[in-house]
């Protein structure tokens, strides 16, 4: 029995390790470059999985006092929370409302809402700029709380409805049966065992919001107003000249939290993101 | 009737005599509070909107310079003294150079954005969307003398006899090599001939050559001086197509040999930092590049920097043809809501360029001669005390000498732009080398597709 689990195991590890391996390098990458000395990357004859000359700072202190990237870190911070506020806002309705109410109708809405998420930005970036100039919010981060939400909320609505299906009629018509409003029923029912679904959307939403480059770049012009995505692209390559430390740098920051929440929620987030496939 | 003996106020209105008293008291107070009150907000700093007709902000965009410290001169020292001079709020936003098209589209596409829009290259195909420069060519002229040949045919249109924008530099492109790896071979890369035959022993020895084929402005500059140092060009005096040519063909035969003897694969997925990179990393032993590449590594001390040498363009059977490496020009839009302010900026920036080239480490050079004559740009590159000592001399011959525009022998027009700004020369040349259609059909293909553009701007009026 022992000698079956043992094996087991090792079977397990061998076919995870290599993918652990593989997932774990681009960290381990970012990590030896951030602290990397700049001889260091432009000699060819260095081993390049390893310091050559010890680690040092400076690619920190380039990123920190003389970019403004604190500021990135905060606009980042900030579009996300409200981008995820909105898009849960209008998405948890809107996908309960398509599983339970629309009846037939719910499914043709839900793939048609999900097909104006698979309109890429590069063919949305010039209509949409026009509307933000309009509006007067070139240069703002309201620009893309505006418009973040156009593809968080139709990708969460659609993610949800499917996560609404698997939570069984019974148990909304028992409450309902009890006494509770539909309002209650959702809100004492429904949304606490849809946690998965609900924090699926969370992550995804505010990954993607980090992530996005093509409005991000185009709406926001002033360095103090970029997101990070954008503002190590446009002030840490230089000309010709990609600072790489530090770009390695400003790509180690916002990652590290994101990968620990991934990791705090994994078994949560797969059941969210499962939840309407067998339905 | 009236308890009162003011005839104003009895009647409503000043009669004559106390219209004049009261305006001279008026006029006056005005007067007086306008020549001291510069003295009366010191402890504030410059007064906003002193100069009525400069009043209100600028705003610039323009891309991360190759030479970081020329952005700090820009940004902390030259905006700042003007803005301060001139009453003006200055921002200035920069972005990476190959992000400039998308936004330039975008800010078109809303009508609204910057008052002035820098790019690499000059933007005909927007010459609707922009003011005539006229005004500021004029007086920049004025100060300090007649504009450049590069620069005139470069940003102005002699079919609709419109300045589409305005030039303030352009960037000679030097060949930039490795001495001592090319010293080891025993040739030099002063002809296209010696690039050929040194290529595949550069190339053995782990250094290969770097001539970009990919959509990017470094491959653009570089393969298009290539062809017209074969004698092949994109049009003729009279904007005709004239890529089809035996000199094309020959050209790109040429360059594939090359490739396929002496570069790697990697140059047909390159971005503008990636032959610098290339020379960086002490790989590369040639590329075609302005003077950042070799600025770089002085500064970060590279081992190799001392060896890194300048050259002009290699010659071919028609002569050495080069390009500029960025031409740099400001556009200002329709929409641009302080045109005023705009183009006074661009007449002082050019009238003070000895600033901006000292600040670019020779990178800029003005595009009106007049602004730093080229004995004393001599002058100051024979004072450069990086080794070997007096190797930016050359750039001044490059200049003078080997340093043609996009579209030469004709103006860059809308056409030109579009050919230039959608790549079609690398791809032609990149066709070749990769052995997917022969030099030819290649040829034949981008004739077919220049002269689609060139037709879709003559029917426009623009050509």
């Amino acid at each position: 029995m022992s000698h079956v689990t043992l094996r087991e195991k090792t079977l397990s590890y061998l076919i995870v390790g290599p993918f652990a391996i593989v997932l774990a390098f681009p960290f381990y990458w970012m990590v030896m470059m951030a602290f990397k000395k700049d001889a260091d990357f432009y000699n060819v004859q260095n081993v390049p999985f390893k310091f050559n000359g010890g680690p040092t700072f400076a690619n920190v202190r380039l990123l920190f006092h003389h970019t403004k990237y604190v500021n990135w870190l905060i606009n980042t911070g900030e579009i996300g929370v409200v981008v995820v506020g909105i898009t849960l806002a209008l998405a948890v309705p809107a996908g309960y409302a398509l599983a339970r109410l629309s009846g037939r109708m719910g499914q043709s809405l839900g793939v048609g809402i999900f097909l104006t998420y698979l309109v890429p930005p590069t063919l949305l970036f010039l209509p949409f700029f026009a509307l933000i100039s309009r509006l007067h919010l070139q240069n703002s981060i309201w620009s893309l709380v505006l418009v973040y939400p156009s593809f968080t909320v139709p990708f969460s609505t659609w993610l949800l409805m499917g996560f609404f299906k698997t939570v069984p009629q019974e148990l909304e018509d028992a409450a309902r049966i009890d006494g509770a409003s539909r309002l209650g029923t959702l809100i004492r029912v429904i949304f606490p065992i849809s946690i998965p679904g609900i924090l699926t959307v969370v992550i995804f939403s505010f990954s993607l919001v980090v992530n996005e480059f093509v409005y991000a770049f185009v709406f926001i012009s002033s360095s103090a107003h970029r997101t990070v995505s954008t503002g190590v692209y446009t002030d840490l390559i230089r000309g010709d000249l990609p600072e790489w430390g530090a770009i390695m740098v400003a790509a180690l920051i916002p990652s590290i939290p994101l990968a620990l929440l991934y990791n705090a929620f994994l078994n949560r987030f797969i059941a969210g993101f499962t939840g309407g496939a067998f339905r | 009737m009236s308890d009162t003996d003011d005839v104003a106020a009895r009647h409503g209105r000043y009669d004559r005599r106390e219209l004049l008293r009261k305006g001279g008291v008026g006029a006056l107070t005005v007067g007086l509070a306008g020549s001291t009150a510069s003295k009366a907000f010191g402890f504030y700093g410059p007064l906003r909107f002193k100069g009525r007709w400069l009043k209100g902000d600028l705003t610039i965009i323009q891309w991360v310079h190759f030479v970081p410290a020329y952005d700090t001169w820009f940004d902390n020292t030259w905006c700042k003294q003007w803005g301060e001079k001139n009453d003006v709020q200055v921002k200035v936003d920069h972005i990476l150079n190959t992000l400039l098209p998308a936004r330039a589209a975008a800010e078109v596409a809303a009508g609204s954005g910057h008052d002035l829009f820098f790019q690499l290259a000059p933007l005909a195909q927007y010459e609707d969307q922009v003011i005539d420069h006229k005004e500021i060519v004029q007086e920049v002229q004025r100060k300090i003398g007649k504009i450049g040949a590069l620069a005139h045919k470069s940003t102005y249109n002699p079919r609709t006899k419109k300045w589409f924008a305005f030039s303030d530099n352009y960037v000679p492109d030097p060949v930039i090599w490795r001495h001592d790896l090319w010293n080891g071979v025993g040739l030099a890369p002063n002809t296209w001939d010696n690039v050929r035959t040194a290529a595949p022993k550069l190339k053995a020895i782990g250094h290969p050559i770097g001539i970009g084929m990919s959509n990017e402005l470094d491959s653009n500059m570089a393969n298009i001086a290539f062809l017209m140092c074969f004698g092949a060009f994109i049009q003729n005096e009279h904007q005709q197509v004239t890529i089809k040519s035996k000199h094309t063909i020959e050209a790109l035969k040429f360059m594939a040999d090359i490739y396929q003897r002496g570069e790697t694969s990697e140059i047909f997925g390159w971005t503008p930092s990636s032959n610098n990179d290339f020379i960086y990393a002490g790989k590369g032993s040639m590329i075609l590049n302005a003077i950042s590449a070799t600025r770089t590594p002085e500064d970060r001390h590279l081992p190799f920097a001392d060896d890194l040498w300048i050259y002009p363009i290699p010659k071919g059977p028609h002569g050495r043809y080069g390009l500029e490496h960025v031409m740099g020009v400001y556009s200002i839009w329709k929409f641009a809501k302080n045109k005023a302010a705009a183009k006074k900026f661009l007449s002082d920036l050019e009238i003070n360029y000895r600033q901006a080239f000292l600040a670019s480490k020779f990178y800029n050079f003005p595009t009106f001669p007049g602004a730093l004559p080229f004995n004393q740009i001599q002058k100051y590159a024979r004072a450069d005390t990086h080794k070997p000592r007096g190797k930016y001399q050359i750039l001044t011959t490059i200049a003078k000498k080997y340093t043609y525009n996009v579209g030469y022998p004709g103006f860059t027009n809308a056409a030109v732009s579009e050919v230039f700004a959608t790549f079609l020369i690398p791809q032609m040349f990149a066709q070749v080398a990769q052995k997917k259609m022969t030099a030819a059909d290649a040829a034949s293909a981008a004739d077919q597709q220049f002269k689609k553009v060139f037709a879709k701007w003559r029917k426009a009026g623009k050509i």
